[in-house]
């Protein structure tokens, strides 16, 4: 989970390194610890370590972990030579591992090869039974071919074997809501915030999703989760401030020809929230403050 | 640092003396075969004393304390890391040409 104050520090770094300030060592490790995805930096930066001898062997042993690092920013930006060149490097120095064999099955994967990395991802699974990451890059294969009701196969195939791996979870909620298959993707998202109950982002993107399906308990129950994403985020959240407002005038116009006594118990909360938002925009985009606040009146004066 | 750092070493001795003093009373006491029932009000003052500096030292010398509220505005969330292994390489960042020029030069 990256953290308001790990993110503000990765932006600052960013801008050091780019301005030429020096450091671009802590935040390949800060991008690394964070698990980012800023693959055209990455790739710039640390080749410019790596091509340096000398600022290479003071790395010591992390200039293998970097070599790793820069072949997968060399893969996600289309330049397979450096990643060739980067998997050979950790080739020579460790001729039997297998982390080396799964980043040669990558590069077959970025190169397009997908029969061939499958080969390699099985052969690689014949030693190793139980390797999660490979299995994971199975189902990244058959996504990257299109192939989506396989990725959805393999992925709860993986699932049963592996039940607590939260990435699998949210990928396989992600393949579900871009497949509009909203009740499943509401269980995968409950698993997830059983599992992490802290993180708000999960309940946001549950309340999200219990909004798309619409009817009335769906909305109340989307109403209490977009509000527990405000508690967990300390109110800093401007999509779960909208998503009460939007759900409270959903629920009064599907309640308006049913009787009302539910409404009044928590009528306050749009208002705040809407005071809320109001004040977010004044900070920080005042210039927009009046299309918010002529929204917020449709929004209440339809209900 | 080293201010905090002398008033915990200060607030140790008092309690050692404390300690020190309470043992001698009890001494005399059992020379003079009377019951032991607590320590006199001089030492019981040096033991508050003594408690309040070394509490003083304990919180001023490790240092900052880092915030543990999890809605703080430092420690939100703000968003997910990528799912690394999850991730495809053929997206549309293919037709956008890198820096040429970038090579492993050895």
């Amino acid at each position: 989970m990256v953290t308001k104050t790990e993110e503000s520090q990765l932006n600052k770094l960013e801008n050091q390194v780019e301005n030429g300030g020096g450091g671009a060592w802590e935040y390949l490790c800060l991008a690394r610890k964070l698990k980012v995805r800023r693959s055209d930096k990455v790739l710039k930066y640390g080749l410019s370590i790596l091509n340096d001898s000398r600022k290479r062997s003071s790395l010591g042993p992390d200039e293998w972990t970097l070599y790793e690092q820069v072949a997968v920013a060399a893969m996600d930006c289309h330049a397979v030579d450096v990643a060739k060149d980067c998997i050979s490097a950790l080739q020579k120095k460790f001729p039997e591992s297998k982390r080396v064999g799964r980043l040669e099955a990558m590069l077959l994967e970025a190169k397009g090869s997908w029969e061939d990395a499958e080969a390699a991802y099985s052969s690689l699974l014949e030693d190793n039974p139980f390797d999660q990451v490979i299995h994971k890059r199975r189902v990244a294969i058959a996504k990257a071919q299109g192939n989506i009701s396989a990725a959805i196969e393999w992925l709860n195939k993986y699932l049963e074997i592996f039940m607590a791996d939260h990435d699998a979870w949210r990928e396989l909620a992600e393949i579900y809501v871009s497949l509009q298959m909203y009740k499943q993707a509401a269980f995968c998202y409950e698993e997830l915030i059983l599992s992490q109950p802290t993180v708000p982002l999960y309940h946001l993107a549950y309340a999200d999703v219990l909004y798309t399906l619409g009817g009335l308990e769906n909305l109340q129950t989307a109403k209490k989760y977009y509000s527990s994403t405000i508690d967990l985020s300390g109110g800093k959240n401007n999509r779960a401030l909208f998503g009460i407002c939007l759900c409270t005038s959903a629920i009064s116009q599907l309640a308006r020809g049913r009787n009302r006594e539910d409404k009044d118990s928590s009528s306050d909360l749009p208002s705040l929230a809407s005071a809320a938002l109001e004040k977010e925009y004044k900070l920080h985009a005042s210039d927009k403050l009046s299309v918010l606040t002529s929204t917020l009146k449709c929004l209440r004066v339809s209900s | 640092m080293g201010l905090g750092f002398t008033v915990g070493v200060i607030g140790v001795l008092i309690l050692g003396h404390a300690a020190y003093s309470t043992i001698q009373y009890r001494s005399l006491l059992k020379i003079t075969e009377e019951e032991f029932s607590g320590p006199p009000m001089e030492v019981v003052l040096e033991l508050l004393v003594g408690l309040l500096f070394c509490m003083w030292a304990a919180l001023t010398v490790p240092g900052k304390f880092l915030s543990v509220h999890p809605h703080s505005d430092e420690n939100r969330v703000v968003s997910l890391p990528e799912n690394v292994d999850f991730m495809i390489f053929n997206h549309r960042g293919r037709a956008f040409s890198s820096e040429v020029g970038l090579k492993l030069k050895h």
